[in-house]
């Protein structure tokens, strides 16, 4: 029986984007597109949380203005793929086998400059009259971060994620030449089985959840806003 | 003259200093990974490495040594450039260099490409032209030139298809080495297991690269009822290379597919299981030359490189590739010290 029946060399395009032999199966389209989006998702989520409390925290706090300087520069530098493949073999012989550790720590890598940046930016940028009326009222500094700074920068940050999943989902194919699977299998499989048509359809597959991504995150950035800013945008021409 | 103000001046000259400096250092690093037509570089920008065979390589080398020196049908210093170009994996970069050094070595206008691309960009390179002598393993050879045909493991069948097949797309397939570098089943030491059969029933995880997963004569081989009939408890897809060893030895993955040459295999302490039914193919190297640089030089380029296919053994693959994948050494090095050892250049 054969555990991974691998996709035949004179599969044709369309065939093979639209035939639904190649969606199912546990190394189907449907499968591995699950194994991607759940490892983006996760990066996405723990990036989240990383950056936006350190970059909102030293933004409102006024202090770490170097840092930003600092990570756009360093962040364009990063190597994601030597990094994860240096990570590799690191990871195999402590005996957590190839995945998820190399692949998430670069994953995450990617995805935390663009929120940290965009967190920093947005409330340190955040409209200074309504955080000076904030605290002529009398809120206390806690409440001038949550309530006033974040509220107003609200929609920025989720700029700053939806750029970071993009990335992060447009970098994840790599985990496929690195021991893993997930969309970029068919990438993979199609180079190194000099099939041209799987190659080109695994490159259509990533680029489109990588647009999907894109507009998804547009329509959140437009509709999780908090009801008071969503009121400010409305009246505001 | 510019007007400037001094701090731009100053600027202006730091910013001049800069770029010359980054232009001499540039120029001063030049190309080591350049490979020349002329093999005396090789030792000649190693100084500590080879001292002792720096004298002996200049006069053995010098293609303008004196006619009395050269065999009586020396080849002609204007014939066509031989353009080799090895594919771009250690093994094959060394077999590239051994070749063209013993050409160049001979008196043949060589030239040795910077390694590229992997059989199917070797055969592209002859067919169109680019290339004029490339060495292939016989058995890939089948699976690229004829995929529908049976493959064997038998060296002499293997070639009786590929020979006309290479002559349809200009080339001259020449003598086979007894140098082998195959497929290879490799398992952890421990395993209680001697042929891949024995292998059937342990529902052992297989890590092998992608195109094993759809070659008759790799995975559908091993899984197929009518061979082997193995049903492996799970496959991971894994670049092949040194990957596979560190998978091997961490236990991800149970047993992984090979080549037979790969140093790490007794260096980690494997074991490769024997292929008892025969699956895999005839993988001995053989050199393809270009028809028409062939019939240029004559019949003496065929006799001097089925001279030198037939000094190439298995060990020496196995020996080059600890030289370059465990020690770290440069191809071009390790190939002119083979060529060195064995007389031939």
């Amino acid at each position: 029986m054969l555990a991974q029946a691998a996709v035949p060399r004179d599969v044709g395009l369309f065939e093979f984007l639209f035939g639904s032999k190649y969606w199912t199966g546990a190394d189907g389209i449907l499968a591995s597109l699950s194994d991607t989006v759940v490892l983006c998702a996760t990066v996405v989520a723990v990036a989240t949380a990383i950056a936006v409390p350190l970059g909102a925290g030293l933004a409102h706090l006024r202090r770490g203005e170097l840092s930003v300087t600092w990570i756009v520069t360093l962040s364009r530098a990063v190597p994601t793929f030597a990094i994860a493949g240096l990570l590799v073999p690191i990871s195999l012989r402590r005996g957590w086998g190839f995945e998820p550790w190399p692949i998430f720590i670069a994953l995450l890598l990617v995805a935390v400059p663009p929120i940290y940046l965009t967190s920093y930016t947005a409330v340190k940028e955040a409209d200074a009259n309504t955080v000076d009326a904030a605290r002529a009222m009398g809120l206390a500094e806690r409440n001038v971060l949550f309530r006033v700074e974040l509220a107003l920068a609200t929609s920025v940050i989720l700029a700053g994620v939806r750029v970071a999943a993009v990335q992060v989902v447009a970098t994840e194919p790599i985990r496929a030449f690195l021991g893993g699977d997930g969309l970029g299998r068919f990438v993979r499989d199609g180079l190194g089985q000099n099939n041209d048509n799987l190659l080109l359809g695994g490159a259509i597959l990533v680029a489109s959840l990588a647009a999907l991504t894109g507009g998804l995150f547009g329509v959140i950035q437009r509709v999780a806003l908090p009801t008071g800013v969503r009121r400010l945008f409305h009246r505001q021409p | 003259m510019l007007r400037m103000s001094p701090a731009t001046r100053g600027v202006s000259r730091s910013l001049v200093a800069l770029v010359a400096v980054f232009g001499l250092l540039a120029s001063a690093c030049g190309d080591d990974d350049d490979t020349s037509t002329d093999p005396t570089d090789a030792p000649a920008t190693q100084p500590t490495d080879a001292p002792a065979t720096q004298p002996t390589a200049a006069p053995a080398t010098e293609p303008t040594a004196s006619p009395a020196t050269e065999p009586p049908n020396a080849p002609m210093a204007d014939g066509p450039t031989i353009r080799v170009r090895g594919q771009d994996f250690s093994e094959a970069v060394t077999i590239a260099e051994v070749y063209g050094q013993y050409l160049a070595a001979k008196g043949y206008n060589v030239e040795i490409l910077t390694p590229a691309g992997f059989r199917t960009e070797a055969i592209e390179g002859i067919t169109n032209g680019d290339l004029d002598l490339i060495i292939d393993y016989i058995g890939g050879s089948l699976t690229a030139l004829a995929p529908d045909a049976a493959s064997s493991g038998d060296p002499e069948v293997i070639v009786s298809i590929i020979g006309p097949e290479y002559e349809k797309i200009g080339a001259t397939l020449l003598d086979y080495s007894p140098a082998v570098d195959g497929d290879a089943f490799v398992v952890r030491g421990d395993l209680d297991a001697t042929t891949i059969s024995d292998a059937a029933g342990l529902d052992l995880v297989l890590g092998a690269s992608a195109a094993c997963f759809e070659r008759p004569q790799c995975f559908l081989g091993y899984t197929d009822p009518a061979i082997y009939g193995i049903e492996f408890g799970d496959t991971v897809t894994i670049e092949f290379g040194p990957l596979l060893g560190e998978a091997l030895a961490s236990g991800d993955v149970d047993a992984v597919i090979w080549n037979s040459t790969a140093p790490q295999i007794s260096k980690d302490g494997f074991k490769v299981l024997e292929d008892d039914l025969g699956l895999h193919p005839a993988q001995n190297i053989a050199p393809i030359i270009s028809t028409s640089v062939l019939e240029a030089y004559g019949a003496q380029l065929a006799a001097d490189l089925n001279a030198l296919s037939a000094a190439i053994t298995t060990d020496d693959l196995v020996a080059w590739n600890v030289e370059t994948d465990v020690n770290f050494r440069e191809s071009n090095e390790v190939a002119t010290e083979w060529l060195m050892s064995k007389g031939l250049i």
